[in-house]
């Protein structure tokens, strides 16, 4: 299935502390160039442009090219399915595991 | 919305023994009564195979809206600290179909326990590990009829 594939880039792009501050330093809107985004680690430029990369094939951020100076831009519809999930499942342990607490209280004073 | 992390994860210090809480997810008329978000969502067991391999199949009963149901299979059960068990919503459901691991560790502290829940997705390696795995079994049957028409020549 297409949408699962795409999920499964979504995991993976951001299953990366590097990835996941590069996305950080676009969540206002703010379009930066690889260069921008490549000071703020210490890492070799390859490893910088690989990053991007695997953030571009999971359609998280945007490229453009404008001479020799690529531009990244945030896009925001991928991560929203994948936020939804890791959301939704967060809620769903907090409640259950409130709900074992009281139970196992409730249990210990009978 | 931004994430920090790939997984859902939630960390709880309990004031009863890891036994006590291992047990909470072993039995099925234990489970019933507290394995939901919320005291109105109401959870029915349809299947329950609480040992390694074995299935379970959650009924989750929403007030005003459809039943959720979710499935999965126990891949590790070691009494009385670990549970890794799958998970995957059934259709239809926004998020049906996705692969997940749900990892429970229970250690002892002090008088009570630590209990760590790590909902993980499956991630792409692990899809395309499955992917192969299939598409090695779909060789091996190949080979094998292969083997068989040469052998009826």
């Amino acid at each position: 299935m297409y949408s699962d594939l795409a999920l499964d880039l979504t995991f993976h792009a951001l299953c990366d502390g590097t990835r996941r501050s590069m996305i950080h330093a676009l969540a206002n809107g703010e379009i930066r160039s690889a260069g921008e985004l490549g000071r703020r680690f210490r890492s070799a430029q390859p490893t910088i442009s690989k990053h991007l990369k695997v953030l571009e094939e999971a359609r998280i951020v945007e490229r453009k090219v404008e001479g020799r100076v690529h531009q990244f831009r945030l896009r925001r519809k991928a991560l929203e399915r994948a936020s939804r999930w890791i959301a939704r499942h967060q809620a769903f342990w907090e409640g259950a595991v409130d709900q074992l607490d009281r139970l196992l209280a409730e249990d210990a004073e009978r | 919305m931004i994430t920090d992390k790939s997984c859902a994860e939630v960390r709880r210090r309990l004031a009863y023994p890891p036994e006590k809480v291992f047990a909470a997810f072993a039995k099925a008329e234990v489970v019933t009564r507290w394995l939901t978000p919320s005291p109105e969502i109401g959870l029915t067991v349809l299947q329950f195979d609480f040992c390694e391999g074995g299935s379970y199949r959650f009924a989750y009963h929403v007030p005003g809206a459809s039943t959720v149901i979710v499935g999965g299979s126990y891949r590790v059960i070691k009494p009385p600290s670990k549970i890794v068990f799958s998970w995957v919503i059934e259709p239809p459901d926004e998020h049906a179909g996705i692969q997940s691991e749900v990892s429970v560790a229970i250690t002892p502290d002090g008088s009570g326990s630590e209990l760590v829940i790590r909902h993980e997705k499956l991630g792409l390696t692990d899809a395309i590990n499955r992917h192969a795995a299939g598409w090695r079994g779909a060789v091996d049957q190949l080979t094998q009829l292969l083997a068989q028409e040469d052998h009826n020549d």
